[in-house]
């Protein structure tokens, strides 16, 4: 298949709702939109397939026009190469899985391709079941057979494990996973699941209320999510607002905390993960905090801390170590190397709380009440 | 009326006028009731709660009423009957046509609302799947829609039907009584009873009785082994 990229830029509006999507994906690959219940996700996914019409703004697959509202494009779904899994998989209820699988297909040479399809996907013995027979995982299968069967130039998965229980999903990613990696066309997924997408993705986009505000590839959007209501959205905890930057050092009413350089000037948060806090001794330096609960995860042990100013911190520890007892004080490291500089990521500049452009000496004469200062 | 004295034959015409008034009726009404029952099913008009209303209202009138209407609309100054003169040179009340029009809206709802029900239980991702794997709209309603359902076609079909079989009130107003045109058979009963002729009224309404019952046999019949079959 002789495939360039594929351009995505749309505007939908809904009451009490706005999509605004300008997405490029990779001509090969799966790419996972990320985004809560209600962010936009499925629209997405239906104006791609063109069972919804964009206000405005154009889709492009490879040199196919699927959209374009300026020359008054809008090719029905029939016209558009796209295959969708839906979210409860849509399955024609009255068909077999053949039938179902064969639907898309032109009569002549339906069978072998049906055949051919069923096999790909492990589905020979249930060719002549009805979907109210079929397990979570079988009824996947087949959507995705009936979807991949008419060669599609793009696949679209709209939350394809939501049906399904949490062991079986466990499984169904691997398989997903093995199908989709011999697949030539891309892949778009939706879904509200970290785990599935880190897991599945070779690109991430993050959706925020209707808007991709981070694509990348995976690794580096879970590394660094830059700003603060992507980090919310990917499942960053332990999120400490910057009120005051001096130099090398940033300031909130949690404490300070002194970083190797300078941060940006639009550094509003700092981020770290649960797993790279550490309690340490008093000698070292660090956060002061209190520990107001403890929470047993099987093989890690969460910690609930509480800094001076009542901001809450994670901590993951092995099950297996002491850590102090709830109420007691403690002293938490903050690996340098693991903070995260996140901007507000607004796009009014006027929603950042304080910023160091007000000057140093601003700072020092006004510095924040509850400030704990370190050793 | 007809004059037909006791010992004369019994004349069947009025029972074939009705079967034929009720077939023509149903498939009147579900090539122009389920387009709106489809609208209904799926609009977020403001104006979805007025049609529905008037397409109810058939059913809370008394035949009377409605007849009255119809045969205000259907009379010779009357827009319909206008119409229908000017396009056939025939007037549309007390003939045949008229009567066929008129029993169409008194057992619309009886069509619409089933199918209404049948189109809102349907699954519309079903529909839009078929469509992302280029089923063209009609491919996708015969193939698709008419196949999920089909218990509510047969629901709405059968009440078309047998509520059309049994209306007097609104064809005594503007389909009269005339015999071979627009006597239907419960008008038939009717006057055989007026007349005292019991016998007579007694074949037809068996008769009826008889027809009605085997044809609900069948529809709960044909229904139960559906429900088997599929789970859907």
């Amino acid at each position: 298949m002789n495939m360039s990229r594929i351009h995505i830029d749309a505007r939908k509006h809904r009451p009490g709702f706005d999509l605004d999507v300008n997405l490029d994906l990779p001509k090969s690959g799966v790419t996972v939109v990320l985004g809560a219940s209600g962010s936009g996700k499925t629209t997405l996914l239906r104006l791609i397939a063109g069972l919804e019409k964009p206000d405005s703004g154009h889709i492009k697959v490879g040199n196919a026009v699927w959209a374009d509202t300026d020359a008054r494009i809008c090719r029905p779904p029939q016209q558009r190469r796209v295959g969708m899994v839906f979210q409860d998989y849509a399955l024609f209820p009255h068909m077999t899985v053949a039938a179902n699988v064969g639907f898309g297909l032109p009569r002549a040479g339906r069978e072998a391709l049906v055949a051919d399809w069923l096999r790909r996907l492990h589905l020979q013995e249930q060719a002549q079941r009805y979907p109210h027979q079929l397990s979570g995982g079988q009824s996947q299968r087949v959507a995705l057979a009936r979807a991949l069967a008419t060669e599609p130039d793009l696949l679209l998965l709209d939350e394809p494990f939501s049906a399904l229980d949490t062991d079986l999903r466990r499984h169904l990613r691997d398989q997903l996973l093995e199908v989709v990696a011999d697949l030539q066309q891309p892949v778009l997924m939706v879904t509200h699941d970290l785990e599935e997408a880190r897991y599945l993705a070779n690109n991430i986009g993050v959706m925020v209320a209707g808007r991709v505000r981070r694509f990348g590839p995976t690794r580096e959007v879970f590394d660094d999510p830059q700003t603060v209501e992507v980090a919310r959205a990917m499942g960053w905890r332990n999120l400490l607002p910057v009120h005051i930057i001096e130099q090398t050092t940033v300031r909130g009413r949690w404490g300070s905390i002194t970083l190797e350089r300078e941060p940006d000037i639009d550094t509003a948060w700092l981020a770290i993960r649960p797993e790279h806090l550490r309690p340490v001794t008093q000698e070292v330096d660090g956060l002061d905090a209190s520990v107001a609960r403890i929470t047993e995860l099987g093989s890690i042990r969460e910690v609930l801390c509480r800094l001076p100013d009542g901001t809450q911190l994670q901590l993951h520890r092995p099950w297996n170590e002491p850590v102090p007892a709830a109420g007691s004080r403690l002293r938490l490291q903050v690996p340098l190397q693991h903070i995260r500089l996140l901007s507000e990521g607004l796009p009014f500049g006027g929603a950042h709380p304080a910023k160091a452009t007000k000057g140093e000496s601003d700072a020092k004469n006004s510095p924040p009440k509850d400030v704990s200062t370190n050793p | 009326m007809t004059g037909m004295v006791e010992t004369a034959s019994l004349d069947m015409t009025p029972l074939w006028i009705t079967l034929q008034v009720a077939a023509l009726t149903v498939v009147l009404l579900l090539i122009f009731g389920a387009p709106i029952a489809w609208w209904l099913a799926n609009t977020r008009s403001r104006y979805k709660v007025a049609i529905e209303a008037v397409t109810a209202l058939p059913l809370v009138l008394p035949p009377t009423v409605l007849g009255f209407y119809l045969l205000l609309v259907m009379g010779a100054n009357g827009a319909a009957g206008q119409f229908w003169t000017s396009l056939t040179g025939h007037p549309l009340a007390f003939s045949f046509a008229g009567l066929v029009v008129a029993s169409c809206v008194y057992s619309l709802p009886f069509v619409v609302q089933p199918l209404q029900a049948a189109f809102e239980s349907l699954d519309k991702r079903s529909v839009e799947a078929a469509w992302t794997l280029g089923a063209a709209r009609a491919r996708t309603f015969v193939q698709i829609v008419i196949p999920q359902i089909r218990r509510g076609l047969l629901t709405a079909i059968v009440l078309g039907f047998a509520h059309t079989l049994g209306e007097f009130g609104v064809i005594l107003m503007v389909g009269g009584n005339i015999p071979g045109e627009t006597q239907v058979v419960s008008i038939a009963i009717y006057e055989q009873v007026e007349t005292l002729n019991y016998a007579h009224a007694h074949k037809l309404s068996a008769g009826l009785l008889l027809f009605s019952f085997l044809v609900l046999l069948l529809v709960y019949g044909v229904n139960r082994r559906w429900h088997t079959e599929l789970k859907i």
